[in-house]
């Protein structure tokens, strides 16, 4: 498929909403119509303070997501090479991989009073174990006869780490991300509103829904929206095609 | 005592698994630019053999010397060799230039001389067009030179090559023979070959050691009496194979049937 076309098919999934939107604004007493949410997105988008509380819950996603990563790195190494460590960290890894978001929020809300690093830790908490199960499989799987290759040729540890296993197991790395990256949306709007925090989508969100500003609880979901799709479509793909543009 | 142009020695070389042994005992040498063909039926021990004088993996006794250095002693130093695998084992998200710059890399060749030397090697292979190419636009075949290219690249004491040519088809692998025999004479690379096809190593060998069924000796240190160059349809190539079967039928326990199979 051209990309013209597949950009053709792309928008008109999205705009395939705008009926279900319309319907559902006709049916119901509390969703705002279409054009009025359209109307009022220019000044939303204008205003300093919504772009104030993106960039703080971007910056928690992104430092929750960063720590459950190199967690998830950690763990996942951890218990490649130790058979007490993947005794150990299996349950830790089993009990997070099970533990619900909300239950994790109120937890790491509690813990940590509703600070800056209670958000992150959240974020990071439910994000690591995706990691460390999708990274432990890949390991598992690593090719005993590229170890082989690296031995005949003398690679050194790193060359080998560098050259052929972090290549090999990229495509677990990236499905892992992915997953754990969609859920760090979804825990941390959970973790703003749980822990009343005074900035974030989360705050903002939940002071629209409290006051019935249903108007701005729109606009906040289209912007959670296009925020996700945007990092979906224009980090993670993008990067996931340069990574594995040897496929052709 | 070695002759002196002695790249490898295997003095009563036997590997066990446990209680299982794969290779009784073995001793050969090789010398320099020297064409030796491993030909054993399945099961008889030539991957341990392969490993063993790789440096992968130490054999339970004896000893492997490769160019004066005794492998698998706590000083000894890394053994400079080519391999050519069974499957090509080339890294599918390097181009072929990138596969090969990692082998140097690991090497002490200077990283100015890098370029020219991957430019020489994959001319001499014919495949200089798909230097900057990944690994899955090639072909079979192709994807095989490269990995030819990859064992020559590092100037090796010795190549091992591991039925290289078995997952190709006929055509490709009658063309890649033909090149192999021409690439070793023009380099003088010293090669050890396992195959399972005796017309493939009556064809590219100086001398053919016949090994028995597991745990395997060798039965036979055959030398292959045809000058170069060969014709792979040569009658002579044919006779010495037909004769080669002959030897072989009683130590590899033969019938008619798996005679003709192993022609």
């Amino acid at each position: 498929m051209r990309i013209a076309e597949k950009r053709a098919w792309s928008v008109s999934a999205l705009l395939l909403l705008l009926p279900a939107w319309w319907i559902a604004h006709r049916s119901t007493t509390f969703i705002a119509s279409p054009a009025e949410v359209f109307v009022h997105l220019p000044g939303f988008l204008a205003d300093p303070g919504t772009w104030l509380n993106i960039g703080v819950t971007l910056w928690r996603v992104a430092a929750g997501l960063a720590l459950g990563v190199a967690a998830g790195f950690f763990a996942a190494f951890a218990m490649r090479h130790s058979r007490l460590l993947r005794e150990v960290l299996g349950y830790y890894v089993t009990g997070a991989l099970r533990t619900p978001s909300a239950i994790a929020a109120i937890l790491a809300v509690a813990i940590f009073r509703g600070s800056e690093a209670g958000y992150i830790a959240v974020v990071a908490f439910i994000t690591f174990p995706y990691m460390a199960v999708g990274l432990r499989d890949g390991l598992e799987s690593a090719d005993r006869e590229l170890d082989e290759l690296a031995q005949i040729y003398h690679l050194g540890l790193w060359p080998q780490i560098r050259h052929i296993t972090a290549p090999f197991v990229a495509p677990f790395i990236f499905s892992a991300l992915r997953n754990a990256h969609a859920l760090a949306w979804k825990v941390i709007v959970v973790a703003e509103i749980f822990g009343a925090a005074r900035t974030g989508f989360g705050a903002a969100f939940e002071h629209a829904w409290n006051y019935m500003l249903m108007v701005e609880v729109h606009l906040w979901l289209l912007v959670f929206m296009a925020i996700v799709l945007l990092a979906e479509y224009g980090v993670i793909r993008r990067l996931e095609t340069f990574v594995f543009r040897w496929r052709g | 005592m070695s002759a002196p142009d002695t790249v490898l020695k295997v003095a009563d070389l036997g590997v066990s698994y446990g209680a299982a042994t794969a290779i009784s005992r073995l001793d050969f040498e090789i010398r320099r630019g020297e064409f030796v063909a491993i030909l054993g039926p399945s099961g008889c021990g030539k991957s341990s053999l392969l490993n063993a004088i790789s440096g992968l993996m130490a054999p339970s006794r004896g000893r492997v010397v490769v160019d004066g250095d005794e492998l698998y002693l706590p000083r000894s130093r890394d053994p400079r060799l080519g391999y050519v695998f069974q499957a090509h084992r080339l890294l599918p998200w390097r181009t072929v230039k990138q596969n090969l710059e990692i082998v140097l890399a690991a090497s002490d060749v200077p990283r100015e001389t890098w370029d020219a030397r991957i430019d020489e090697i994959l001319g001499i292979l014919h495949i200089a067009q798909f230097r900057d190419s990944w690994p899955m636009r090639l072909s079979g075949g192709q994807r095989q030179r490269v990995s030819i290219a990859r064992a020559l690249l590092v100037d090796p004491s010795y190549i091992l090559m591991d039925e290289p040519l078995s997952t190709l088809d006929e055509v490709t692998a009658r063309s890649l023979r033909q090149e192999l025999t021409g690439i070793c004479q023009r380099t003088g690379a010293t090669v050890v070959f396992v195959t399972h096809s005796i017309r493939e190593a009556v064809y590219l060998a100086d001398r053919i050691l016949i090994l028995t069924r597991g745990p395997s000796t060798i039965f036979e240190d055959y030398r292959v009496p045809i000058e170069r160059p060969r014709d792979y349809d040569d009658a002579r190539i044919a006779e010495v194979e037909a004769d080669i079967i002959r030897r072989i039928q009683a130590p590899w326990g033969l019938g008619p049937a798996e005679e003709r199979q192993s022609a």
